[in-house]
């Protein structure tokens, strides 16, 4: 072996940087990319949860019981003062159905209600009456991590109210929660809920990344010219793609849900039709996508270079993991330019809530609009002549 | 008689690099043109411009009488590219197929050409092969094969026998001039000297600009030289004074 001829080749591979300064600056880009976004996102915990409290409870004004030093004391206003407000963004509401339909909505994960008389049942309790007092969290059980972090921070809470209000330590147990499912239930498992993200994920990364190589390739082949001499208009050619990768898409998330379904067990509680529907769209508007992206590399080394921009977005801010809530606020603005978010957000309702189209109508809507303006884009792109 | 293809002063810029300047010239019906020129005459520019694939800087270029910029008359056109462009990742059917559907034959039509051809391009063998698999020859003669699908009225063939055996460019030629008898027009490329003599006109390129034009004995007799080639450096040194 001789030294000179290794560094020969050292050499030539070190030019080839020297002139390829984008792939240069990309071997630079993406670590410094992935260590900032993960470093951001990814603390493991959830934060930010939205959840409405709503009180009817007013509280007692002690004279009678030794072990309660003050002279009001007031269980519910100590558990709202002691919601930890690092996991929880908290809601005050004062109508019962409003603050309900916020959780149906979507907008909040659960809804903590407190009962008239909450204070006097459970001090009742204590010397000897009644059953003690009740207190009832609805939930969008759909994700159980998030179920989870409210059930350990209402805990929490409630354990220090009862210490802050009794000099001496009383029992809890006259303090009894209530699990009200709206979505979700107690068996939903964390693959229930991880299982559409992923789904949509794989849809959304093959497609693009198939559709970038397709392309870059048919322009290197010199196919793209010369079909652009045939009568066959640039919109028939991206429709005809289109069409086939919906169809790649449906093949895939049929492999996977069932694989979901047989392997780990994973129940699907909406329309199958409409999940597969939005996985449709959703390969469609990302095969568009690609064929965008596909104009900016000139071989399939610069092709590649495009994944990680698309993957690590996608994976980070779409809601895979973590609802976007979590996400420091800063960069939260850029989950909602994520299209794979809309997409992911429209699956889980149906297959995990169990809502139909008139629910996830919106989320539909976003999807169409991404793959008219990507499709409408790769036609003119395609059109567009030397 | 109207002729079937035309161009006006058409020029191509690339940026400061002139590729066409002004060229005019044009051809009558069932002629075998051939542009003959040295690589980086301009050649394959003139003939994507002629196929409305790439777009003039200044000029305008008709076929079949329409301005080729309206995209009409794509569907009376056949084009063999230089490169071999084929779906690699296909089959020798698969690619047949494809073009007969984009040009709208039906399936019998399709099938009937198919066989017409691959007997033709001799490979009736391969075709369930993937395209990947053939050698530089084949691919040759598969390209060729898909531009002649649809029975164009007028041919764009762009260095249409580079890298083809001798025996199969005796073939094509023989073809060429079957096709030109059925009333189809021929325009090809090239840079062999003695496949320009087998053209009914020729026109001679070279740097962006067309330097001569005509049948090639009237080309040889009128400066009383014996090959094109002869003729072509006479032009070329004309235009170098």
């Amino acid at each position: 072996m001789k030294l000179r001829r290794v560094l020969a080749f050292t050499k030539r591979a070190l030019f080839q940087f020297r002139h390829d300064k984008r792939t240069f600056a990309f071997i630079l880009a993406v670590p410094l990319l992935m260590i900032l976004i993960f470093g951001y996102t990814f603390s493991g915990e959830v934060h930010n949860l939205t959840v409405i409290f709503m009180s009817e409870d007013s509280g007692l004004n002690n004279t009678t019981f030794p072990f309660f030093p003050q002279k009001e004391i007031n269980l519910s206003a100590g558990i709202l003062k002691n919601l930890d407000r690092d996991v929880l963004n908290i809601n005050v509401e004062n109508v019962f159905e409003k603050a309900k339909s916020r959780v149906e909505n979507r907008e909040a994960w659960a809804f903590i209600y407190i009962p008239e008389n909450f204070t006097r049942d459970f001090v009742a309790a204590l010397i000897g009456s009644g059953n003690g007092s009740k207190l009832t969290v609805y939930l969008d059980g759909s994700n159980p991590t998030i179920t989870g972090a409210v059930f350990s921070a209402l805990s929490e809470a409630v354990k220090k109210s009862i210490e802050e209000i009794a000099s001496q330590n009383v029992t809890q147990n006259f303090l009894s929660v209530e699990r009200n499912y709206i979505y979700g239930s107690e068996d939903t498992k964390f693959i229930d809920y991880f299982a559409p993200g992923v789904m949509s994920f794989a849809v959304m990364m093959v497609t693009t990344i198939l559709t970038i190589i397709l392309f870059v390739n048919e322009r290197r082949n010199g196919t793209l010219q010369r079909i652009a001499a045939t009568p066959a208009r640039a919109e028939e050619l991206v429709l005809g793609y289109a069409l086939a990768f919906g169809i790649i898409c449906l093949l895939q998330s049929c492999v996977i849900m069932l694989t979901g379904v047989l392997l780990f067990g994973i129940t699907i509680q909406g329309n199958v039709v409409l999940a597969f529907a939005v996985f449709f769209i959703i390969g469609i508007g990302h095969q568009g996508l690609g064929i965008l992206l596909s104009a900016g590399a000139k071989n399939e080394l610069q092709a590649i270079q495009f994944i990680p921009f698309i993957i690590f977005p996608s994976v980070l801010l779409s809601g895979i993991f973590w609802p976007v809530e979590s996400i420091p606020s800063v960069l939260q603005p850029l989950a909602y330019l994520v299209p794979l978010k809309y997409g992911i957000d429209a699956e889980r309702s149906i297959m995990v809530r169990g809502l139909g189209f008139g629910d996830v109508w919106i989320e539909i809507c976003i999807l169409l609009a991404f793959a008219a303006i990507t499709i409408a884009g790769s036609t003119i792109l395609l059109r567009r002549k030397e | 008689m109207e002729p079937v293809i035309k161009a006006e002063e058409v020029s191509k810029h690339f940026g400061s690099f002139v590729a066409l300047n002004a060229v005019s010239f044009s051809v009558a019906p069932g002629e075998v043109y051939g542009l003959l020129g040295p690589n980086g005459a301009g050649k394959t520019t003139l003939v994507k411009i002629l196929n409305g694939i790439m777009k003039p800087t200044a000029g305008k270029a008709y076929v079949l009488g329409k301005d080729v910029a309206t995209g009409k008359n794509r569907e009376k056109v056949g084009y063999m590219p230089q490169e071999t462009a084929l779906y690699l990742d296909n089959t020798v059917h698969e690619n047949l197929l494809l073009f007969g559907e984009i040009y709208g034959l039906d399936k019998g039509t399709i099938l009937k050409r198919e066989k017409e051809l691959l007997d033709f391009i001799n490979l009736s063998k391969w075709k369930n092969s993937m395209v990947a698999n053939l050698s530089g020859g084949m691919r040759h003669r598969l390209s060729l094969a898909c531009a002649l699908m649809h029975e164009p009225e007028i041919l764009f063939l762009d260095e249409p026998t580079v890298g083809v055996d001798p025996e199969l460019r005796v073939s094509f030629w023989e073809y060429f001039y079957k096709l030109r008898k059925k009333g189809t027009t021929i325009l090809l490329t090239t840079h062999y000297m003695d496949e320009a003599e087998r053209c009914t006109m020729v026109g001679l390129m070279r740097n962006g600009k067309l330097i001569a034009e005509g049948k090639p004995d009237k080309l040889r007799t009128e400066i009383g030289v014996n090959t094109l080639e002869e003729v072509f450096l006479h032009y070329a040194r004309g235009m170098e004074k």
